[in-house]
């Protein structure tokens, strides 16, 4: 195996100046809420640090993931996380193909083991037919190339909660990474897709901290996902004041109210999308008019109606209720006229027995 | 004031009445009956009553109490007090128990989730039942549901006279009204003897029996057998103004201890006979003596068609405040300032609060209201019978304690009242009290100013005369 | 299933069958019970009907009883406006009666919901204290208490999940609506049928007053 460049050799052939890294590594270092200083400490560990071995597992999945992390904008650094990465393995972007390619993995599995990194993006049918990859099925896959590593990290939703392929009917019974491993330190990084920044800072920790950031119950960073986005939201004056658009393209709409009434599931969403933003800070999707889907939400799709606030009751037939009330007020009427013949037949009883 | 003389020397003054009565009151207790029915049958007949008498209105009341607690502003008794066991919304606690288990729609959930009823609750319950609640309706407004307490508990009376629990007092003179068919021994012979010894001694004439007559007055055994005066003012007045009126041997008494002990048979038992005799001697209007509970057991009796009978029934005040609208009583005037009780009876459950007023008014009197008055009046503390319950003796005492309060703040001289039972628990408490007030009643006060003083003639000739005069 | 969607979902579905099932037998059962008859003779013909004002009347203490019942009064005035205007007024609250009914009107800003929630939990403490201080005059049961907290429960829970204080929003707006199940279970067994009682209450006794010529 050759000698792999550093990191910071990496950059500079790229030609991205010291500045332009120390940039990014003290923004990284202040996004996940690491110590003041943190950022030059990482500077300098990043640009010494060995490239580490990723392979990155694609099953149920639509390369939206990759997309938004390759080509969402003009090359930056985050899209340079690949040049941080040995990246051993990834149909779309590597080069090989057929077994020459399942060789690229079986080997870095081999040479890395218990060093190297899974990245995994979609999820997993467990009717293994439904997917494959080389004739091997995405369990087996998944359980294979997750045996030796160091740790797995979940590419966005489908990976991390199932996302689109779970949700309703599930007719691959797919399930999520956690699923099927669960002895190995696993990183969600949800969304749909997920911000980029969220899944370079999670690596750049990895890498100068030797670990894993902070998660919270869903096995997400805490400093990508700790924060509602509802209470980042620039609209949450227009919430406050009881001022909504109740349809896309209404008065409010057009002065940017409120989406709450649309649907927005901000209030029940965490992620960094509001402060963040996408497309290099330009925008996210309720500043470009439409309400939080709640994509970085296990269950999302199924859970909360898209177009429904989360005050909104989901109760299905609503015919129930009238029929409660026919056979509440039957029941009633039952019970009354049972009282009414109770009194009849002690009145009865009483005038037979004076 | 020869008239007057006379009285205090062959009737007792209403002090001694008090006495007197008070007396035989306390004898009443040996005379109770003992409970003759099994503990079991006592108690179905207990819960069997409640479920026959329970109808839509009592249920929705039960099921309204959300124990805010106002009416314990308006009860006397707990004013009085200050015991928990006196609130209003108590005193139906058990029959909801009953209702909840018996009635209740959900009857069939309150039969897994509470424990049954017992007789020995039926027997804590019989202070709140009769001792400490007159059914004066007073928690009835303010309740923010307007509960009718005073009608679940009379509810409950009649389950207590079915599980043999009527107090002593109550329960013999039940049983002497309904098997003797007399109340304190006062027959048609009493009536008789009282009307010889009113003729008599004072030469007015009370005509008995008359086989028709417009006017049919009814007595009280309180005037047959203590109080003469009573009887003696409403002859008197009836004469004066000259009507044609009767008294019938077989349907005088007003007292129903029927309606006070709950028991509905006796009560129409009682109320029957009265009716039947009115009736018969066509009178157009049956006057019912100041006895407070006879108005609602006649005037309000629920089982009674009254609207399709050919009289019409009024309480004593009711006609003397009627008589006095028209003009039909020459008085003199009253010295000193009065002020007016309303009886529970008539005033708040019976709706006679004007009639009154109007006599007061013909009195020329220097009237003053109390400061809670008609709707609100303070029961005087002795109605629905709890004058005569010896275990009611303190709630009785500390409950006047407010009508004191109340009438010495008008600054008035006199009380009138127009009910017996409130004249007789005045009397106790001003004797008790050493209170400087006097207690009037309304009918011997319009008695005492009349202008043409006793008249010695019949009733029939003295309408007549009167016809000439007006 | 996360906890919001079993609320929003199945809790509050089959606590709504409870409530509207609940209330039907009991204000049917207890309506359609015997009517007992008063025959006597009313004192006015028409007298009877006066009775029906006491229904509003009786929703202002009589002179009479002002002072003494002030306090309540206030209290419950107070409490009672300020929840049924957060419950009517706040736009959460209106989106999910519209997914109820499909009614929609425009709601209150979020600071006046707030400071109405916190106006009705205020009023409603100040009427639980003065029950814990004054135990004769309440008689409270068990079922009291137990109400009280009940309807508790959404107040401090919504304000929290309004305010977007403590657990998480969801968490929140999930334990908020599980909550407002529990009320909604709970109102047909409990006192809270008040609500519909009063106005049959009310009725009632004025129409028997009225029937003797009495006002209340």
């Amino acid at each position: 195996m050759a000698t792999q460049p550093t990191l910071g050799e990496v950059l500079q052939s790229q030609g991205v100046s010291r500045r332009a890294f120390m940039k990014f590594c003290s923004a990284t270092a202040s996004l996940m809420a690491l110590p003041a200083g943190m950022g030059a400490a990482m500077a300098e560990t990043l640009a010494s640090a060995k490239r580490p071995s990723v392979i990155w597992l694609s099953f149920q999945e639509c390369t939206g993931c990759t997309e938004a992390l390759t080509r969402s904008h003009a090359p930056t650094i985050e899209g340079l996380i690949f040049d941080f990465v040995s990246l051993d393995y990834h149909h779309t972007l590597q080069a090989a193909s057929g077994d020459a390619a399942e060789h690229a993995r079986e080997q870095a599995q081999h040479d890395h083991a218990g060093e190297y990194l899974v990245l995994v993006d979609g999820s997993i049918p467990l009717m293994e037919h439904c997917s494959t990859i080389a004739g091997i099925s995405n369990v087996q896959m998944l359980k294979e190339a997750c045996a030796d590593a160091a740790a797995v990290i979940n590419i966005g939703t489908c990976s991390a909660y199932g996302g689109l392929p779970m949700a309703k009917p599930n007719p691959t019974n797919a399930v999520a990474v956690g699923d099927i491993i669960t002895d190995k330190p696993i990183v969600n990084i949800p969304g749909c897709p997920p911000m980029p920044l969220a899944i370079t800072g999670v690596i750049a920790h990895y890498l100068t901290m030797g670990g894993m950031p902070e998660l919270d119950h869903l096995g997400r960073p805490q400093a990508f996902f700790g924060e509602n986005i509802h209470d980042r939201c620039y609209r949450r004056p227009f919430y406050d004041r009881g001022q909504f658009a109740e349809t896309f393209d209404d008065e409010g709409a057009r002065k940017g109210w409120c989406l709450y009434k649309l649907g927005c599931k901000a209030p029940t969403t965490y992620n960094a999308c509001a402060h963040l933003k996408w497309n290099n800070g330009v925008s996210f999707p309720i500043q470009s008019g439409h309400g939080c889907l709640g994509c970085s939400e296990p269950n999302f799709w199924d859970a909360l109606a898209v177009y429904d606030s989360p005050a909104k009751g989901q109760f299905g037939d609503g015919a129930k209720l009238g029929a409660a009330t026919v056979a509440g007020a039957a029941l009633g009427a039952g019970a009354a006229v049972l009282a009414r013949r109770k009194k009849t037949r002690i009145a009865e009883e009483e005038e037979s027995a004076s | 004031m020869s008239a007057q003389l006379e009285t205090t020397q062959v009737f007792p003054s209403f002090e001694q009445v008090y006495q007197g009565l008070a007396g035989q009151i306390g004898m009443l207790r040996q005379m109770a009956p003992e409970p003759t029915k099994s503990e079991e049958r006592r108690l179905a007949g207990a819960i069997n009553t409640l479920v026959e008498e329970t109808n839509a209105d009592e249920a929705v009341w039960l099921e309204s109490c959300i124990h805010c607690g106002q009416c314990t502003t308006a009860c006397h008794f707990f004013q009085a007090t200050g015991e928990a066991k006196y609130a209003p919304m108590r005193k139906m606690d058990l029959y909801r128990r009953v209702y909840r288990r018996e009635v209740s729609p959900l009857r069939w959930l309150f039969k897994l989730a509470t424990r049954p009823v017992k007789l020995k609750d039926f027997e804590e319950a019989q202070e709140l039942i009769y001792d400490s609640c007159s059914e004066c309706g007073r928690c009835t407004m303010v309740c923010p549901m307007g509960i009718d307490t005073a009608s679940l508990v009379h509810h409950m009376r009649s389950a207590m006279v079915a599980a043999e629990l009527v107090p002593p007092e109550l329960s013999a003179l039940r049983m002497e009204q309904k098997n003797a068919g007399t109340v304190f021994g006062s027959s048609p012979e009493t009536l008789k003897k009282m009307i010889d010894t009113i003729r008599t001694h004072y030469g007015v004439e009370i005509p008995l029996d008359l086989r028709e007559a417009e006017v049919m007055v009814l007595s009280s055994a309180v005037d047959l057998v203590a109080n003469g005066n009573g009887l003696l003012a409403t002859a008197r007045i009836m004469n004066h103004i000259g009507v044609d009126w009767t008294i019938c041997s077989d349907g005088f008494e007003s007292a129903n201890f029927g309606l006070l002990s709950g028991d509905m048979s006796l009560w129409r038992m009682q109320a029957d006979p009265i009716v039947a005799a009115a009736q018969r001697i066509g009178a157009k209007t049956l006057v019912i003596a100041e006895c407070g509970h006879a108005y609602p057991a006649l005037r309000w009796n629920p089982m009674l068609r009254s609207g399709a009978l050919p009289f019409e029934m009024m309480y004593m005040s009711e006609f003397l405040g009627r008589q006095a609208k028209a003009g039909k009583l020459r008085l003199r005037p009253l010295e000193g300032k009065v002020t007016y009780h309303d009886p529970c009876k008539t005033g708040r459950r019976g709706g006679a609060f004007d009639e009154p007023r109007a006599v007061l008014k013909a009195l020329g009197a220097d009237f003053v209201e109390l400061p809670a008055n008609k709707e609100y009046n303070w029961c005087c503390g002795g109605g629905a019978g709890i004058f005569l319950l010896e275990d009611a003796t303190r709630l009785r005492d500390e409950s006047f304690k407010i009508k004191i309060r109340e009438v010495n703040e008008t600054g008035a001289e006199a009380v009138v009242v127009s009910c017996a039972s409130c004249r007789l628990n005045f009397e106790a408490g001003r004797q008790k009290n050493h209170w400087d007030k006097r207690v009037d009643s309304l009918v011997e006060l319009v008695a005492d100013h009349l202008i043409d003083g006793p008249t010695p003639i019949s009733g029939k000739k003295a309408a007549d005369a009167e016809g000439a005069v007006a | 299933m996360t906890l919001l969607e079993f609320a929003r979902g199945p809790a509050i579905h089959a606590s709504l069958i409870i409530l509207v099932a609940g209330s039907m037998i009991r204000l049917v059962g207890v309506l359609a019970l015997t009517r007992g008859a008063d025959l006597s003779r009313p004192r006015d013909v028409f007298g009877n009907f006066k009775g029906y004002r006491t229904v509003f009347s009786r929703a202002w203490p009589s002179d009479e009883f002002t002072i003494v019942t002030r306090y309540q009064t206030a209290m419950a005035y107070v409490f009672h406006i300020a929840t049924l205007l957060v419950v009517v007024a706040i736009v959460p609250h209106i989106e999910f009666i519209t997914s109820l009914t499909g009614l929609s009107w425009p709601g209150l800003p979020n600071w006046i919901g707030v400071a109405l929630g916190t106006i009705a939990l205020v009023s409603l403490i100040a009427l639980i204290m003065r029950r814990l201080s004054k135990p004769e005059v309440y008689n409270s049961t068990v079922g009291d208490y137990v109400t009280w907290i009940i309807v508790a429960l959404p107040l401090i829970t919504g304000l929290m999940a309004f305010a977007h204080v403590g657990l998480r929003y969801e968490t929140m707006l999930a334990l908020h609506i599980l909550s407002s199940a529990l009320l909604f279970a709970y109102f047909p067994f409990s006192k809270l049928m008040h609500a519909f009682w009063f106005l049959f209450s009310r009725a009632q006794s004025g129409v028997a007053y009225a029937h003797k010529g009495v006002r209340i």
